[in-house]
């Protein structure tokens, strides 16, 4: 496995968009927190509301896990990128049939791009993990690990973008292609969301038939569905209609989600002409 | 040793037939061409031998073994087109080839000379003119020395002189005892280069054997008098011609290179009364024997 990624890695040490992206990731997920916490330090904090909330800072601890990992998690659409880059550029340039040519089996081939996706997101967690840290030290307020179970949904949410990403990148082949279909598939699943969601607090409010939250049933919802920016106190006033949160059905569809794009990614390279 | 064996391989796209069940073997120690005109399944075949492509039926072996990625490793294989990474250099990508090969990355000097691409090692292998790139392609099937090599149209896209070096390169290989399959649309390729030969058209195969006994020329003798019918009775009498044909108020006969008598011919004729109006020897060429094998 180390020597497949050594050769993995030979092919994108060099490459400028792999640099590129990759920094703009990085950059962002700091630069967007940066944001946040300053507005917040500055403004919010100073008003009469935050004086009737208490003293609520996102980047206190035990809520800076969430914050973080909520704001990054809107970045994530980069790395997922990156990898629909990487893998349509080997369809492109034909090398993915050198690879096989020259000795690499089928599934080799597709089980390291796998691997590459699990490497982007556990990357992509540390570096909100270290940011998390960093924000909430200098909030003022004293550590806990309280929430950060959030930093293990944002793993689940990189995971998911990554393996949809490879997903359309192993059907589609073509990078602008790919790329187009990604954000339509996006906008669109977006979209069935949303009337998911109405329709959900409808069921919930007149019939009391309570399904909870059935938009984040969906693949790219269901990780997303896990991150929500922390809840202020004003929030639970709209429980009354709100649709209860199924926790576990969310985060096993979300599992179940990731086993079948794994699934259907092996299973296209696999078993169809390259 | 067999080096690959073909049982019976089918492959169809949709209702077109690319290849409708070949089955050939290459002995080990040849140079083994696969010849047949644009669109007649070649590379199909090449690429099912190489897992690029699934045959829809049939089934077939490298050495001796049902083939898996390590028996890849062992032949080193130039398919259709250069692949390699447009923003990496010659010698980074051929790192990449050494490393999926697990060669080691000390024979990439030596194949770079060999293609004479050392001077452009460091360039981005998307500065190359087409020629450099089949030429990167052959150093990359080089690689570690393999014992087997196919490569698809190797001399594709390149100068006469790049021309002249490849079929020179190959020719050393097999001397040195290596084995290698290569297909081409050029008949005088395969017949200054291969030991032997297999023919497709449209997917079947035609004719597979030693290329001296398949791409075997003949050559022709067109006589011409003005009763064809007395003529045609003298020249049956006179034997010694492989067979003929009658066309339009000639007759060709049909001899091995070199043994057409046509002084025997011509006494022959005239001791019957037969007047020649005409007597002709002609070559055949190796267009027409393409021709004429594939059509």
């Amino acid at each position: 496995m180390l020597k497949l990624l050594k050769i993995e890695w030979m092919k994108i040490k060099n490459y400028n968009a792999f640099i590129i992206l990759s920094s703009f990731f990085a950059l962002g997920v700091i630069t967007v927190n940066y944001i946040v916490f300053i507005v917040n330090k500055n403004m919010i904090s100073q008003t009469q509301a935050a004086n009737l909330m208490g003293k609520f800072s996102p980047y206190n601890f035990d809520k800076t896990w969430q914050t973080t990992s909520y704001a990054a998690g809107w970045l994530l659409l980069l790395p997922a990128l990156l990898l629909i880059i990487l893998l349509t550029n080997e369809f492109t340039y034909r090398t993915h049939r050198q690879n096989i040519i020259d000795g690499w089996s089928r599934e080799q081939f597709i089980h390291i791009k796998i691997v590459l996706a699990v490497l982007t997101a556990v990357f992509s967690t540390v570096l909100v993990f270290i940011t998390a840290l960093t924000f909430g030290l200098s909030s003022g307020s004293s550590f806990s690990t309280e929430g950060i179970s959030h930093i293990g949904y944002f793993f689940l949410k990189a995971l998911s973008y990554n393996m949809i990403a490879l997903l359309i990148g192993v059907l589609i082949r073509r990078t602008g292609f790919a790329i187009g279909v990604f954000f339509i598939y996006m906008g669109f699943e977006n979209f069935i969301s949303q009337l998911l969601d109405v329709w959900s607090i409808r069921l919930r409010s007149r019939q009391n038939i309570d399904l909870g939250s059935m938009g984040d049933y969906l693949p790219m919802n269901s990780a997303d569905g896990m991150l929500t920016f922390p809840d202020n106190p004003l929030k639970g006033l709209a429980k009354g209609v709100m649709p209860t949160d199924y926790y576990w059905v969310v985060l096993g569809l979300t599992v179940a989600y990731l086993i079948l794009f794994y699934w259907w990614s092996v299973n296209r390279v696999v078993k169809t002409d390259l | 040793m067999s080096i690959l064996s073909m049982e019976n391989i089918r492959k169809d796209y949709g209702s077109v037939q690319a290849l409708k069940g070949v089955s050939f073997n290459v002995p080990k120690g040849t140079v083994f061409g696969i010849l047949g005109p644009n669109g007649s399944g070649k590379t199909t075949m090449l690429g099912i031998i190489m897992d690029i492509l699934k045959p829809s039926s049939g089934t077939y072996k490298l050495f001796d073994e049902v083939p898996n990625e390590t028996h890849r490793r062992q032949i080193g294989t130039f398919l259709e087109t250069p692949n390699f990474y447009h923003y990496l250099s010659a010698e980074r990508n051929l790192k990449i080839a050494a490393a999926i090969k697990e060669r080691g990355e000390g024979d990439i000097p030596r194949v770079l000379e060999l293609v004479n691409l050392t001077q452009r090692k460091d360039s981005r292998f998307s500065t190359y003119s087409l020629g450099m790139k089949q030429r990167l392609a052959i150093a990359s099937c080089l690689l570690g020395n393999p014992e087997v090599l196919i490569l698809d149209e190797p001399t594709n896209g390149l100068d006469p002189v790049g021309i002249a070096e490849i079929r020179a390169l190959i020719k050393k290989l097999h001397l040195e005892g290596k084995t290698i399959i290569m297909a081409s649309h050029l008949l005088d390729e395969v017949e200054k280069v291969c030991t032997h030969v297999a023919i497709l058209k449209k997917g079947e195969l035609v004719a597979t054997g030693d290329v001296n006994e398949i791409l075997a020329t003949e050559d022709i003798v067109e006589i011409g008098a003005s009763n064809i019918s007395a003529l045609k009775a003298a020249v049956q009498q006179l034997g010694g011609f492989s067979h003929f044909n009658e066309q339009g108020n000639l007759l060709q006969l049909f001899y091995p290179v070199g043994k057409a008598p046509l002084e025997t011919i011509n006494q022959h004729c005239f001791n019957k009364g037969i007047v020649l109006n005409k007597l002709n020897l002609k070559k055949k060429s190796l267009e027409s024997k393409f021709m004429e094998l594939t059509n």
